[in-house]
């Protein structure tokens, strides 16, 4: 039988007619839907109508739009069907709300001419929500139609219309490709560093080394490579190979000028050693006499052998070097641009001490000493600063003076006795003759404590080299008989080291170097 | 015949009505604790004793085991990102669901309080006179704003959106709205729905 069941809100009238499954039981569900009305009054006067088609869609879209009301998030543009939705609501202005009905049925729409135009509801919210209300009854009514069920389904997210447009999502990324593509391209024309080990410069003359002079060089070794100025004041005029004794500037060697040499590559830019010169000012200066003078004639002696001759300046360079206790270089800074410009052709960078620690303070004393290379192939070396005056005070006093070269001789060359005096008897005649020697042109001495030298003789008594074995024996050298009785003949036959003292009470002791043979 | 043990706890019947979405993850999105902690504070404005309410729905609904008391429900509510002492624990959707169930049986409840409001918002708009005119509405709005701004912290960002008076209003009567559509009889589906519209797989 036909029923009709009725769903009235305030501001909606829901009325579903259908034929019961029932026929005898009007209250049993419907089978069939002949017709549907939907009245909104205070909205439209115009009553929808229509089928189950009507319903249907009535339903799906009341539903969605309900759904974008709460969410906020809005509905999914619908891919275009093969037939626009009968029924479709859209936001008005402020709080109303469109229902839109298109193809309404004709034969019972009591205003045929809104049949062809789509019929625009507009409802408010609360209007809305009485036929949401409606239709959410009569789907929750199982005993009108219980195949209309609820279909709530959450927008995926694929549906989601994001939220920015995709140029601007894509442009952050787009911007580190960017900017990763300019730093490669930046970073493709900086050369990769060049790993180069650094050598600190090997400065073989230790002080205790520089003592060691006075011995003439050992036979097969020419004698002019252990031949040292002593003063940078007299001129130039001993010869290599010859009389070792007299004093004078001794042109380094222009044709073994590699000793030393062979890390010459090894070269430090002079802003680095630059560096290390003012940091050096710092540090705490070397003040003794006798050790500024030892340490003025090693830094001649170690550059004019190092100095490679073929390239000599045009004109004076000056450096200002720093020198450590034991003989280092530990920096040097030029004075004049010539001088920065040849820095290169100097041993200067290959001799300078390379630091581990660049910014480390140096704790030890230095030395500072103003150094010349002249067009003549000459190095001379002048203290400065606060050095200058007492190394003025002790050199010029006692060995500046001395009209004696101390020959000077490199470990090597001082170990190297060929044929040592091996004979007891000869020692003991040698220990007695060399004794007699110096009491017999002894002087007194101005030392305040004991000056100890190693004395070179050959088995006739004649001594041929002298070394002293600390700073205060090398400085005053020239008081000693020493440099008088040196007589530099050839070195070769047997020769044997004594050691002498000349004690601060003025007692000359004289033993073999190596002890007395067993 | 004596039963030695309680009977297996499972989620409260009045639940089972809400689908458990296919989430990334099992516990409830961002927007999803911001737009149920509103609602809340929406019903809160509307009704003095709106927290007491909320908790007797809950013991109504033998929610009792999801929302435990006062303090539990002010830490499920502190989910919410904009709170001021917002809670760094998620909102399982078993405890979502609770309270969606809690808003929308308080939201029937109110469903005459909403719709009054609303009309008369829609009266004062229409001959565009202030708010203030209606005694009622003026009243939960300026509620709405104490609430909000006593718990929500002004330094987010999505509070701060909402700095003035005018945008808590208009975010105030949206609530309004949304509360009246998820009072009907299928309006805890409605909403429970709404909340994941743009999360779900």
């Amino acid at each position: 039988m036909t029923t009709q069941r009725q769903y009235t809100l305030p501001n909606c009238n829901l009325i579903v007619e259908g034929m019961t499954t029932d026929a005898n039981d009007p209250a049993s569900p419907l089978s069939v839907v002949m017709n549907v009305e939907c009245q909104l009054p205070g909205a439209t006067d115009a009553t929808l109508t229509g089928g189950r088609e009507f319903l249907d869609h009535l339903v799906a879209a009341v539903s969605l739009y309900a759904q974008q009301l709460l969410s906020g998030v809005p509905q999914p543009i619908q891919a275009v069907a093969e037939s626009p939705p009968m029924i479709t609501m859209k936001p008005g202005e402020g709080f109303y709300h469109h229902l839109i009905v298109r193809d309404q049925a004709k034969d019972t729409t009591p205003t045929d001419a809104e049949a062809i135009a789509p019929l625009d509801v507009r409802l408010s919210t609360v209007q809305f929500h009485d036929l949401m209300e409606a239709i959410d009854q009569l789907l929750a009514d199982t005993l009108t139609l219980p195949d209309l069920q609820p279909q709530f389904q959450s927008i995926s997210r694929r549906q989601v219309k994001p939220s920015e447009p995709a140029a601007k999502r894509a442009a952050p990324a787009a911007i580190g490709a960017a900017a990763l593509a300019a730093a490669g391209l930046a970073f493709f024309f900086v050369p990769p560093p060049e790993f180069e080990p650094s050598q600190s410069s090997p400065d073989s003359d230790t002080p205790a080394e520089t003592t060691d002079t006075g011995l003439t060089s050992p036979p097969g070794t020419s004698a002019e490579d252990a031949i040292t100025p002593e003063t940078e004041d007299l001129p130039p005029t001993s010869e290599p190979g010859t009389d070792d004794t007299t004093s004078g500037d001794i042109n380094p060697d222009e044709d073994a000028p590699e000793a030393g040499l062979e890390d010459s590559e090894a070269t430090p830019s002079a802003a680095d050693a630059a560096a290390a010169v003012d940091r050096l000012s710092s540090a705490p200066a070397i003040t003794d006499a006798a050790t500024l003078t030892l340490l003025r004639d090693d830094l001649r002696r170690t550059l004019a052998n190092a100095w490679d001759a073929d390239s000599r300046p045009e004109e004076d360079l000056e450096y200002r070097v720093a020198v450590a206790e034991d003989g280092d270089i530990l920096g040097y800074k030029y004075q004049d641009s010539a001088a920065l410009e040849a820095v290169d052709n100097t041993p200067l960078p290959a001799l300078a001490f390379q630091p581990t620690d660049d910014t480390a303070p140096i704790p030890e004393a230095v030395a500072q000493f103003l150094i010349r290379f002249t067009p003549d192939g000459e190095v001379e070396v002048e203290p400065t600063g606060n050095s200058a005056s007492s190394v003025r005070e002790g050199a010029v006093d006692a060995p500046a003076d001395s009209t004696t070269a101390t020959p000077l001789a490199d470990t090597a060359e001082l170990s190297a006795i060929e044929e040592p005096i091996a004979d007891r008897t000869t020692l003991e005649a040698l220990v007695r003759t060399l004794r007699r020697d110096i009491a017999d042109n002894l002087d007194p001495l101005s030392a305040n404590q004991d000056l100890t030298y190693q004395v070179r003789l050959t088995a006739d008594g004649e001594v041929v080299g002298y070394a002293p074995v600390d700073a205060e024996s090398g400085l005053l050298a020239a008081e000693t008989p020493l440099p008088e009785l040196v007589v530099a003949n050839g070195t070769e036959g047997e020769v044997a080291d004594f050691r002498v003292v000349f004690t601060e009470d003025g007692v000359i002791q004289v033993s073999p170097w190596e002890g007395w043979p067993q | 015949m004596p039963v030695d043990s309680p009977p297996l706890s499972s989620s409260p019947l009045v639940l089972d009505s809400l689908v458990t979405p296919e989430l990334p993850a099992s516990e409830c999105p961002r927007r999803a604790r911001m737009q149920i902690d509103l609602l809340l504070l929406a019903i809160e404005a509307l009704d003095l004793g709106g927290g007491e309410a909320m908790l007797a729905a809950a013991r109504d609904l033998s929610l009792n085991e999801l929302v435990r008391g006062r303090v539990h429900l002010w830490l499920l509510r502190s989910t919410n990102p904009m709170r001021r002492y917002s809670q760094r624990r998620p909102l399982s959707l078993e405890e979502a669901k609770a309270l969606v169930v809690i808003i929308a049986n308080l939201a029937r409840r109110l469903t005459v309080l909403t719709r009054q409001l609303l009309l008369g918002y829609q009266q004062l708009t229409e001959k565009q006179l202030s708010l203030e005119h209606h005694f009622r509405l003026a009243d939960y709005l300026t509620r709405f704003r104490t609430h909000f701004r006593s718990r929500m912290n002004p330094r987010r960002a999505g509070v701060i959106a909402y700095s003035t008076d005018d945008k808590l209003d208009d975010l105030a009567i949206q609530l309004l709205e949304q509360l009246l559509l998820c009072s009907g009889v299928l309006g805890s589906q409605r909403l429970w729905s709404s909340l994941f519209d743009g999360e779900v797989l």
